[in-house]
């Protein structure tokens, strides 16, 4: 890469100059000389005759004129579009150089002279010869940096070269590896880290790169071996960001070793991170990222010694603290008062037919009405359907706006009291408690359901949810059985709780549970052992697949049973290999679904392009026996590009060509394969192509495209995406279904009243939290099928979607883990990787003081120097620590 | 969007399923989706040209970093060609497409003719008027893009009805279109003699931050936006100008100051403005006005009208320099003899950051210009052009070239002699 930099720009003139006609050429040669300013031409015979000198037979003199003729060139300065002048002057004596060099005896001035030809080579030798580098290594060895950048630069280039030939010849490669260790001693210390890594990295020897570093530098070098990361091949990626940690700790940045070790998924290294500092403050930051991350983490003595302490850490970790962290952050941001579905309806806002026909109560709209108020309010422990009329006295009423649902409405309506009392397990669980006693089976149902969501991401130690709720399991009712096991999944989802294992897979080995029952204790058991590759319960649903019939295959909910099997291998990539081969046993009708769901789940955030271009492979096919595998390998292309952003922006562009020429089923899962890839981050482009699609004379589409406006604009309050929404309220005001996925999406786009996000990715980006993902996956391979499961009875299903919810805020605390506020600027993030200097890492900012929101794509910084933040990454709960050389300044 | 193409996009369904839904759907009729905004200009964003941009990859400055992104990008791009090569194959899209065409060209009619639209009246229907004068209210077909209207742009409309049949979008003034330069000069950087200096600066101003961004990031600089050529009349300012013109691959886009002033008011100032919008839209690009002092003289009290609408047509030119919105890609070579005259502001850094001087040639720039005049004709045994190179006269550049040509237009071949007479019988610009 450093080679290409030679500078032939100013060669051209010269070079051309020699082209008009030929009888002109012999004149001009001789003229040349004289076309030379006169310093110039003192300059040349100066060197000329110092090349003649070397080529004396008295030593004296060939090292006086070695070392002048070295001295000119270091001291010759150019401009970047110019070879320096001594170079341009030796050029023509570099042959003669050269052989003379041959037949020299060896000596320390043979060595000096190979220096001096090796900076010829620079410009001289043709390409590939590498003859810069054979010179170096026959030369003198001494400081590299002395004869300039460019040097080294192609140096490196040539090394790269020289390396892989060598290799690939079996050649010794120690001499070589000298080399590199003094360049990329030089380049650390002349900023130019990327250099110097991208050396490391084509001699395949990046452990070379710890002991370069020094603690003005570590931070650049690791932030360009992370960002290279995603983008090597695997397993490079995993070697670079090993180095990385290893740096990390080396310099005692615990927290930025601490995104690493959750990167790669290894408990090991967190465990080393947490022994490795007594400071119980950074231990309380780590705790605080572990949380936000999902990790179910279990601190015992090994990890902390001391038991209080440890209390503190493991609260923390459980995510006790998050409901009033929200809390603190809605009443600063003053949207404590409740909203109405009408208040997100605005209905006043539309002309026309719209607003006439609202007024018509039929028993979805009030369904629908149930989830909006849900998804508006949801962890804020008060609304105005469910909760107001719990307070009053009238007991009568208290049950009002339940019953106002049919059947299975009632358990999606008592499931959310407990979305609103998100979180908040101690008055959440009182709250829904009443309704456990209920002689509704389906109240009971989503009560528990409900419990299930109150306790989701929350973990502790005495396990209230799993009291409640495992007593109901045994019960004889389908209903109240869904609910049960669902609300598990979702209370312990990333638990890896083995009690549940042991539950659970009795109902799935029981060939008399009903389908659903079936089902719906294979996507809890994916989702409390998401990505853990847990062999036995990939058995247990493998049996369960295989022993169904044909028809119960033909059932729309057993598409789940794929996703809850994928779950198990979520991100674990090459690990999901021998259930994929187990899976090519399966009932035919199922196969196909089942090995593109493993696929695009076993390797969903990872961005591994071959597997995009295999479930490309798929969506090309065209099928005509109805099969439906086409739409998860959709799915799975948004799935597996999400990882960083050029695969998200160019697999926009791959799923616009799936619109043209798809088929429908095809172009039934674009929408939400768009809606996953931008969730949360409501881009322009994306949110012009789910409006023309929110239009489509397929039912299907526009149904999952107006769903997917909603994903997208989830929990941003955008007034684009609401007011299309508006206007899609009147146009579909006749069709149910529409209008239905209208108003979910109207209440995602007002999630926790925009203070809420349901992206996976958090820490400037760079993490997956597992859980969130696999919350989002279920809930869109379940829309796949929108008519029979999401507007079927199938609806709360969408409370998986709390799985993925946390909020976007920036919330400081102090020492005490009190809130603190102090003043953040905020602004678009700008990728800094590689750039020289100390570029701004935000552009376009506003200064707020905390707690602050913080929009997809947006990063904050602190604008005051009297608090150091003790994560790198200012998000979620950030501890500030006093700033002991802080002065005030009058 | 909504009903236009029900067979196209329908194409039935899966066998079997959801088919009562679509099926009632097609039949019932339903107005057309308003588009979300009507009238407004969205010309950058949408439509293919934004679907088609490819990512910006950061960092600049050349490293593994910026090779694997882009491989990345190259990766999905071929997985793109290679999904639509396999869908072409299977169902060739271009006899559908020529259906529809020939079916939209049947309800457009032909002849058609050119209006205006006036006034928008609600997503279906305009006022319009044609180059006769009266105005009609007319309906728009539902095949024209709703979003592109905006009153005043010009449409097509049917020959009979009327009615909006399409619009025209090429808006560029074809004055600027002009200017573009298609076919590149022949003169190259060869056919400059001397100017070594000259060369190497405007090759860093102009051409390295276009071919090379990356330099300046390295150093963490932004690269300079423009450079002044100046100099005695005849030094090469032009000639280096056209040698860029013929070197590079950007846009060039060339103007001679004069071309500037036009006859009505506000006219310079917009083919300004429109000059660098198309500039901005052909990026990378670079500009050359010559002669710029024809409207770059300093400002003073103007009292005719024309002095003062030279002088607006020169703030706006001040503005496209360096004014609110940012140049990207769009490189500024200005050219002038007559540098003292200019207007301060305009040569301010920020706007024009390099200045460079022509001189006269040296001796030895001279024999190099005589040389490159002088290659192409035989020339006798006994010419001596050191005489010539010596003299002390000031030659400019175009003088030692019109000494050759005027030799060469009177004689066949040259001898010593006639270059002397040729000398002497041209009337040196010299003062």
């Amino acid at each position: 890469m450093a080679a290409d930099q030679n500078p032939s720009g100013s060669t051209a003139p010269e070079e051309a100059s020699k082209q008009p006609s030929k009888e002109l050429k012999k004149k001009k040669e001789e003229k040349k000389e004289e076309d030379l300013s006169d310093e110039d031409l003192a300059l040349k015979q100066q060197l000329e005759l110092y090349v003649e000198r070397v080529q004396d037979a008295d030593p004296g003199i060939q090292k006086f004129a070695l070392e002048s003729m070295r001295q000119e060139i270091r001291t010759a300065t150019s401009s970047m579009t110019s070879v320096p002048k001594p170079l341009k002057f030796l050029r023509p004596h570099y042959g003669d150089l050269k052989a003379y060099f041959e037949t020299m005896p060896e000596s320390d001035l043979k060595k000096y002279l190979a220096d001096i030809l090796s900076v010829l080579a620079l410009t001289m030798s043709a390409e590939g010869e590498r003859e810069s580098l054979k010179y170096r290594l026959l030369g003198s060895e001494t400081d590299i940096g002395s004869w300039g950048h460019e040097y080294v630069r192609n140096l490196s280039g040539e090394i790269s070269q020289e390396f892989a030939n060598r290799q690939y010849e079996d050649l010794p490669i120690d001499a070589l590896m000298e080399l590199v260790q003094q360049i990329v001693d030089f380049h650390m210390k002349h900023n130019a880290e990327p250099e110097a890594v991208d050396l490391l990295m084509e001699v395949e020897d990046l452990d070379l790169l710890v002991e370069h570093v020094d603690s003005t530098n570590y931070k650049r070098a690791c932030s360009y071996l992370t960002s290279s990361s995603s983008y090597l091949p695997s397993p490079d990626d995993i070697l670079a960001l090993d180095i990385a940690y290893t740096i990390y700790i080396k310099f005692d940045d615990l927290a930025s070793a601490l995104r690493i070790a959750l990167l790669l998924d290894n408990i090991q290294y967190v465990k080393q991170i947490y022994t490795s500092t007594n400071d119980l403050l950074l231990k309380k930051q780590f705790s605080y990222i572990c949380a936000q991350h999902g990790l179910a983490l279990e601190l015992d003595k090994e990890w902390i010694a001391d038991e209080g302490e440890r209390e503190i850490l493991q609260e923390i970790a459980n995510n006790a603290k998050l409901s009033e962290g929200y809390l603190t952050l809605a009443r600063d941001i003053e949207v404590m008062e409740p909203k109405s579905p009408e208040d997100i309806y605005k209905a006043h806002l539309i002309d026309g037919r719209g607003s006439a026909s609202s007024s018509l109560d039929s028993a979805r709209q009030n369904l629908a009405a149930t989830f909006v108020n849900a998804f508006v309010n949801a962890g804020f422990g008060q609304d105005k359907l469910m909760t107001v009329a719990s307070e009053s006295s009238n007991a009568s009423s208290s049950l009002g706006w339940l019953f106002k649902n049919k059947e299975h409405g009632k358990a999606s309506a008592a499931a959310s009291l407990g979305m609103i009392l998100l979180w908040d397990v101690d008055s959440g669980l009182s709250q829904v408690d009443k309704y456990l006693h209920s002689n509704d089976n389906h109240v009971v149902a989503g009560a528990l359901l409900g419990v299930g969501i109150v306790n989701c991401g929350i973990r502790n130690d005495c396990d209230p949810a799993l009291a409640v709720l495992c007593d109901f399991i045994e019960k004889d009712d389908t209903i109240i059985k869904i609910g049960a096991i669902l609300g598990l999944g979702i209370a312990y989802a990333g638990t890896n709780k083995d009690e549940l294992r042991v539950r659970l897979t009795s109902i799935l080995g029981d060939s008399k549970s009903p389908l659903e029952v079936l089902v719906f204790s294979a996507v809890t058991l994916g989702l409390v052992h998401v990505g853990s590759c847990n062999e036995d319960i990939a058995q247990t649903i493998i049996l369960a697949i295989m022993e169904r019939s044909e028809t119960e295959l033909a059932d729309p909910l057993t598409r789940l049973l794929p996703v809850a099997l994928g779950l198990l291998y979520l991100g674990k990539q090459d690990s999901v290999e021998a259930t994929a081969e187990v899976s090519k046993t399966f009932n035919e009708k199922i196969r196909k679904y089942c090995d593109v769901t493993l696929l695009s789940l076993a390797y969903a955030g990872t961005g591994n392009v071959l597997k995009v271009q295999k479930l490309l492979a798929y969506c090309a096919q065209h099928l005509d026996k109805g099969e439906v595998h086409q739409g998860p390998a959709v799915l799975g292309i948004a799935l597996v590009a999400m990882a960083e952003e050029l695969g998200l922006d160019m697999s926009i562009r791959s799923l616009e060509h799936l619109l043209q020429y798809g088929e429908q089923n095809i172009r039934r899962a674009v929408p939400l394969a768009l809606g996953i890839l931008c969730i949360s981050n409501p881009k322009v482009n994306v949110m012009d192509t789910l409006s023309r699609l929110s239009h489509d004379t397929d039912s299907d589409v526009s149904m999952a495209a107006i769903l997917s406006l909603g994903l997208i604009g989830a929990g941003t309050n955008n007034a684009r995406i609401a007011g299309m929404l508006r206007n899609l309220s009147s146009y579909y005001y006749k069709e149910a279904g529409h209008l239905f996925c209208v108003r979910i999406a109207q209440g995602l786009v007002h999630l926790g009243k925009g203070l809420l996000t349901l992206s996976p990715y958090h820490s400037d980006r760079f993490l997956l939290s597992p859980t969130a993902l696999a919350g989002i996956v279920t809930v869109l391979h379940a829309c796949l099928d929108m008519k029979s499961i999401i507007l079927g009875k199938y609806h709360y299903l969408l409370y998986i979607l709390s799985l993925a919810m946390h909020p976007r805020m920036l919330m400081t605390v102090d020492e005490s883990l009190k809130p603190l506020s102090v003043t953040v600027r905020v602004g678009q993030a700008v990728d800094v990787v590689g750039q020289a200097g100390r570029p701004k890492t935000i552009t376009g900012f506003q200064t707020h003081s905390t707690p602050v929101l913080l929009a997809a794509g947006e990063r904050a910084e602190l604008a005051t120097e009297k608090y150091i933040p003790l994560t790198p990454v200012l998000e979620g709960f950030v501890i500030l620590r006093e700033n002991p050389e802080y002065q005030e300044d009058h | 969007m909504g009903q236009g193409t029900p067979g196209g996009l329908n194409r039935q369904g899966l066998p079997g399923d959801r088919k009562h839904d679509g099926d009632k759907k097609d039949k019932k009729f339903e107005p057309a989706v308003p588009p979300s905004r009507v009238g407004r200009k969205q010309r950058k964003q949408k439509g293919p040209e934004a679907a088609a941009r490819l990512p910006t990859v950061t960092p600049l400055t050349k490293c593994k970093l910026r090779l694997l992104k882009l491989e990345r990008i190259k990766d999905y791009l071929l997985m793109e060609e290679e999904f639509v090569a396999n869908q072409e194959r299977l169902k060739p899209h271009e006899d559908k497409n020529e259906e529809d065409r020939s079916k939209v060209d049947d309800l457009r009619g032909s002849p058609m003719s050119v209006g205006n639209l006036e006034e928008l009246i609600d997503e279906n229907h305009a006022i319009v008027s044609s180059s006769v004068g009266p105005e009609y209210y007319v309906s728009i077909l539902s095949f024209v893009d709703k979003d592109q209207l905006e009153p005043g742009c010009a449409i097509l409309m049917h020959n009979k009805v009327l009615s909006v049949v399409g619009l025209l979008q090429d808006e560029v003034d074809p004055m600027v279109s002009v200017m573009k330069v298609e076919k590149a000069p022949l003169e190259s950087y060869a056919d400059i003699g001397g100017l070594d200096a000259q060369i190497q600066e405007i090759k860093e101003a102009v051409e390295l931050p276009l071919t090379h961004p990356e330099l300046y990031e390295d150093i963490g600089i932004k690269p300079p936006k423009g450079v002044i050529l100046y100099g005695e009349p005849g030094t090469g300012k032009t000639l280096l100008a056209k040698a860029v013109a013929n070197s590079t691959s950007a846009t060039f886009l060339r103007v001679v100051g004069s071309e500037l002033i036009q006859k009505y008011l506000g006219d310079g100032p917009k083919l300004v403005r429109e000059l660098f919008r198309v500039a901005d839209d052909l990026s990378p690009s670079i500009v050359f006005i010559d002669e710029i002092d024809a409207i770059g003289t300093k400002r003073y009290d103007a009292h005719s009208g024309g002095e003062r609408e030279i002088q607006r047509t020169m703030l706006e030119l001040l503005n496209q320099l360096d004014g609110f919105d940012s140049r990207g890609d769009v490189k500024v070579i200005l050219a002038t003899n007559r540098i003292e005259s200019l207007d301060p502001a305009l040569l301010r850094p920020g706007r024009i950051d390099r200045k460079i001087e022509f001189p006269l040639p040296d001796i030895k720039t001279r024999r190099r210009i005589f040389q490159i005049h002088t290659s192409r004709m035989t020339l006798a045994d006994d010419v001596n052009l050191e005489e010539f190179v010596m003299t002390k006269d000031e030659f400019s550049g175009a003088d030692i070239k019109a000494i050759c040509t005027k030799l060469a237009c009177f004689f066949g071949g040259a001898q010593d002699e006639d270059f002397k007479k040729a000398k002497e019988k041209f009337p040196c610009t010299r003062r």
